[in-house]
């Protein structure tokens, strides 16, 4: 009994952990979506690209890993503002699935571009900071410097997008484009740099994501879909759109990809064996999304259908 | 009786468009005795399965604006259904093919109810969904082999009709030939039923469509059941074709996106779209791939540029090749 | 106007025609070679296109310096000196592709034979392909144990597959508990009885994990957790908790590249402490994965190949020295099983004096090839031709490496077969 307790404590613990990791990477996509209705299929390889220059840029000046996190949120954001600049702004025009096709063409071109000049091997930082290290507190509960770190990034990341669209005048601004463009473009609103806006915070939340997960992450071209599906979840969970929802929903999600060890120790108090539920575990996060979006199909906050 | 004659009423389309089309439909038919490669062949044979997917897509997709990106998960009942009951019953493939797509299309009623309630967003990410979940039972799934696939035994004395086992791929070429054929068909039979303008019409304004009496989410849903049996019915053929299928071939994320970019590159909505849009992708991603892939320092470059060329056709035309034909045509009257 | 169109036509099937004809006589045979050159598997690709490629030269050229029939001659001697001529195709990792370049290869090319293809789900349809077309295939690097379940009467496999490797594992556990093993003494049953697994769920995952469960049953170990996960996974921390909740012995995996870095990185977050830590090849003898340095000191992996070899085989030091003069780097089990895989063909065509399939089918159904003629460490390449395994070579064997630091750097030493180890293991596994 007290086995399954220390387990649900360690499950709550990494859950959380993990949670906050999804709904930070899941942040930029709730954002880009909130402000235009656009999801971005590449927005995996936005972290990719994050990833990628922490990698690079560290071992380049010579500083440690944490420390290249601002190139990394630049980089996002650079990228993100590019991309609407030559690509996302034509797409709006035309209907949800040429949006969606037009950021998928964007994810292939990406994935292989970084394949072209990188190689596929996955590649990981040795040394740095957070790299390798982890605490151990109470009974065998354990944090992951580098989750630990993303973690409080992620509070600090939501509060302040929170913030940016609650108490100031932009944030304003994008909530009114975001509720109705040509109102807004009557109000004197440029909705064109409200767009440009959302992309490159967007861009910078999930650059910085990648910049610090990195130091725990093996990194390679094909990494951003891994996670892509999970923000995909994410967001659609929480309500497309909703900052809250995907705080919420990443920490659902990482709840569930953590049932598996104690559903582990409650078999081995009953001697049952060969009940295997880690191969379940992205199955019962599509499935719980599934039935949720069914009882409530405009996610959990949302307010847009 | 006048379903039979819409389908074969092709009336309404420029003649323009239709001396193309005979002209192709000869070309088709006349392939396999032109000289060709056989990595040709294999192309066409997979423009032709494509063409089909894309066409079944079409119907939910094209004619009612739902983006569907879960198809896979019915490429992948069909190809189970005909190779477990090949393997475990010697069923021939004329019996499994049907009873692939009426299990396709028995599931596609089950998770369709509750999938039609969403909308836009919600609604392609619940499809991508519910394939992912189909496809991870699959993988773990003694009966049907698991993550490890299924592998159809060579019964021998070719030609092989009942199991549909062929030495030369001129025969898979005519049998899915003959497939796309009655596939084109029926589309063009859709076009002009009662659902089809249904369809189109919740298309346009789904507010207006249930205030003139139609049935919105009854229509949805017959609409993705044909489009599943399409599906299904392709298959069960590639399961044939291939030999071998394992979860990850026949119900990835990767094909079902591929069957929808297929049909909206060429022109959601419109008859001709899938086949326009596999007959463009199809080769350049066989072609480029040949070409650029095989040679050292370049990996990657084939897939750069074929998702360039998907991003500039999505940005410049959001109705596909078929748009731009059409944009040309507006222009010269 | 006519006229000319059909004097172009005959023309150009002149055209095609006299190139084929040119090369018509023995003097080149062609096989062809199906292998992920690019893709996820891109870097696996290219250590087996060298290790292919370095087959074929020493096979057309003499090399007086090198030990093995096939560099005594130049090209195969009973038809002629024929020089063999790879062509090399692309599969991506794509079954679909692999079958279609297998047609195109068999049809547009006219191979001889096929040499791949490393996956085993490509090596599926590419054998049902030549099994169709009666082309004979030799494999050298799927190790899918299904594969010579099937009766294919033209395919050959020269690798040992799972079942074996596993079977080696236990064997080798065993080992341990009777002190077999060199530098260490006989250790208690009970402190290596508990096994936890982790396999990825893929068709060789999947596999590997029932080899596991079966073997475990059979060697009287018991196995607590027997996990399979999604390689493309963003987390594995709930896999490893629950592994470590079983307080096992030995930690048992089979990842691919990424994962397997993911997997120990987590296992070293979490302080996992099994005294036992054994990787199924793939991921975890990788140069990805090496350069994880003191990180990985004491984790095994098995491997049909490994530098340390050469020290009790000097036909491997001497090829492995050409590989390394030629790419930089020593050779590894890709490598070393697309040389063997290619080098079979050489003798099996040398053994035919044709190129006729049936010719070649009689030839790799009685063939026997000792084991001094080859650089991995097997007794010699004899396929069975009976039996539920049709195809398989039943001379092979694998081995067991363990990851050591010497002068600074990471490399592997032979801990198995226990007469062939080339240091003392480390044991127990001194923790992350």
């Amino acid at each position: 009994m007290e086995d399954i307790a220390i387990q649900i404590t360690k499950s709550l613990v990494s859950g959380l952990l993990m949670g906050l990791v999804f709904a930070l990477v899941a942040l930029g996509l709730t954002v880009i979506f909130g402000v235009m209705d656009i999801v971005n299929f590449a927005h995996g390889e936005f972290l990719m690209v994050g990833m990628y220059t922490t990698l690079l840029t560290s071992p380049l000046l010579g500083i440690d890993p944490v420390l290249t996190l601002p190139l990394a949120g630049i980089t996002g954001a650079i990228l993100g503002v590019m991309c609407y600049f030559g690509l996302i702004r034509f797409l709006i025009k035309g209907p949800m699935i040429a949006q969606l096709f037009g950021t998928f063409g964007l994810m292939i071109f990406l994935r292989n571009l970084a394949l072209l000049f990188m190689g596929s091997e996955p590649r990981v930082i040795h040394e740095g900071w957070l790299v390798g290290k982890s605490f151990i507190v109470g009974p065998g509960v354990v944090l992951e410097s580098t989750k630990l770190a993303v973690a409080v990034l992620s509070l600090v990341s939501f509060a302040v997008v929170w913030w940016l669209i609650n108490r100031t005048k932009v944030g304003k601004a994008l909530t009114a484009t975001s509720l109705d463009a040509e109102g807004a473009r009557y109000m004197g609103i440029s909705t064109e740099k409200m767009n440009a806006l959302a992309w490159a915070v967007g861009g910078a939340s999930v650059g910085i994501a990648g910049g610090l997960l990195v130091n725990f992450w093996p990194v390679e071209p094909g990494v951003g879909l891994l996670f892509t599906m999970i923000a995909f979840a994410t967001v659609a969970l929480g309500g497309f759109g909703s900052v809250r929802g995907a705080l919420v929903a990443g920490i659902l999600i990482g709840m569930i990809v953590n049932l598996p060890p104690v559903w582990d120790a409650m078999m081995r108090l009953v001697h049952v064996s060969g009940l295997d539920i880690h191969s379940f575990k992205y199955t019962m996060v599509y499935a719980i999304y599934f039935l949720i979006m069914v009882l409530r199909p405009q996610g959990l906050f949302g307010w847009k259908q | 009786m006048e379903a039979i004659k819409n389908a074969f009423d092709f009336s309404d389309l420029p003649k323009t468009e239709l001396s193309l089309a005979a002209a192709v439909l000869v070309f088709l038919l006349g392939f396999p005795a032109l000289p060709h490669s056989s990595f040709g062949m294999s192309t066409m044979i997979q423009f032709l399965a494509f063409s089909l997917y894309g066409m079944g897509w079409n119907l939910i997709g094209g004619y009612g604006g739902q983006v569907d990106l879960g198809k896979a998960q019915y490429v992948g009942i069909g190809a189970y259904t005909t190779a477990v009951m090949m393997i475990r019953w010697n069923v021939p493939f004329w019996f499994s093919m049907p009873l692939g797509m009426a299990f396709a299309v028995g599931w596609s009623f089950i998770i369709g109810y509750p999938l039609f309630r969403l909308k836009g967003h919600y609604f392609a990410i619940a499809t991508i969904a519910t394939s992912l979940v189909l496809k991870d039972l699959f993988e773990v799934w003694d009966f049907v082999g698991g993550a490890r696939g299924l592998e159809l035994p060579i019964k021998g004395d070719f030609p092989n009709w009942l199991y549909l086992q062929f030495r030369e791929d001129y025969y898979y070429y005519y049998i899915l030939l003959a497939m796309f054929l009655v596939g084109l068909i029926y589309v063009n039979g859709f076009r002009h039923s009662r659902l089809g303008y249904q369809l189109r019409a919740i298309k346009d304004n789904e507010h207006v469509a249930r205030s003139l009496g139609i049935d919105v989410h009854w229509s949805k849903i017959k609409a993705y059941a044909m489009a599943t049996a399409f599906v299904a019915a392709v298959g069960s053929f590639h399961a044939c074709y291939n030999y071998n299928i394992e979860p990850e071939d026949v119900m990835s994320l990767d094909l079902s996106v591929l069957i929808a970019m297929m049909a909206m590159l060429g022109g959601a909505g419109s008859i001709w779209g899938p086949i326009i849009g596999a007959a463009i992708l199809v080769p350049m991603k066989n072609y480029l791939g040949s070409w650029l892939g095989g040679q050292a320092g370049f990996a990657g470059m084939d897939l750069a540029l074929y998702g360039l060329i998907i991003m500039v056709i999505a940005a410049a035309q959001p109705r596909g090749v078929y748009g731009i034909v059409e944009a040309v045509r507006a222009r010269r009257r | 106007m006519r006229k000319i169109a059909i004097l172009a036509a005959i023309a150009i099937m002149v055209a095609l025609l006299v190139p084929a004809m040119a090369v018509a006589g023995p003097k080149e045979i062609k096989i062809g070679v199906i292998y992920p050159l690019t893709g996820p598997a891109a870097a696996a690709g290219r250590e087996l296109r060298n290790g292919a490629e370095l087959a074929a030269e020493i096979a057309n050229n003499v090399m007086p310096k090198v030990n093995m029939t096939m560099a005594k001659n130049a090209g195969v001697k009973s038809l002629g000196g024929a020089k063999i001529t790879l062509i090399f195709k692309d599969h991506q990792g794509n079954p679909q592709m692999g079958a279609d370049l297998a047609k195109k290869l068999i049809l547009d090319d006219k191979v001889v034979g096929i040499l791949g293809c490393y996956y085993s789900s490509v090596t599926k349809t590419v054998s049902a392909v030549c099994e169709r077309y009666g082309v004979p295939m030799i494999n050298g690097s799927s190790t899918s144990p299904t594969l010579t379940k099937r009766g294919f009467k033209w395919f050959w496999r020269t690798t040992p597959h799972d079942k074996w490797f596993t079977k080696d594992l236990f064997e080798f556990l065993v080992g341990l508990t009777k002190g077999k093993v060199k530098g260490v003494k006989a250790v208690p049953m009970a402190e290596l009885k508990n096994l936890a697994a982790a396999c990825e769920k893929t068709e060789w995952g999947s596999n590997v994990s029932i080899e596991i469960a079966n073997f475990a049953k059979e060697y009287g170990f018991d196995l607590k957790a027997n996990i399979l996960y999604a390689a493309k996974s963003p987390d594995l921390s709930s896999e490893v908790q629950s592994m470590i909740a079983t307080k096992p012995g030995a930690m048992l995996f089979a990842s691919y590249t990424s994962d397997a870095l993911l997997m120990v990185k987590t296992l070293k977050s979490m302080k996992a402490k099994p005294k036992v830590v054994w990787g199924q090849d793939a991921g975890f003898d990788k140069p990805e994965f090496r350069a994880l340095g003191a990180e990985i000191e004491g984790i095994l992996t098995r491997s049909v190949f490994l530098p340390s070899v050469v020290k009790v085989k000097p036909l491997a030091g001497e090829v492995n020295a050409m590989y390394q003069k030629k790419h930089g780097h020593d050779m590894d089990g890709a490598s070393a099983r697309a040389f063997t895989g290619l080098q079979t063909w050489v003798y099996v065509l040398e053994k035919a004096g044709s190129t006729k399939p049936k010719a070649i089918q009689q030839a790799a159904n009685t063939i026997s090839i000792p084991g001094n003629q080859l650089v991995v460490p097997w007794v010699g390449i004899k396929f069975s031709t009976k039996g539920d395994e049709i195809g398989q070579n039943v001379l092979g064997n694998g081995l067991i490496g363990q990851y050591q630091m010497k002068d600074g750097k990471i490399g592997l030493e032979v801990v198995y077969p226990f007469d062939m180890a080339t240091a003392p293991m480390i044991f127990p596994f001194k923790g992350f």
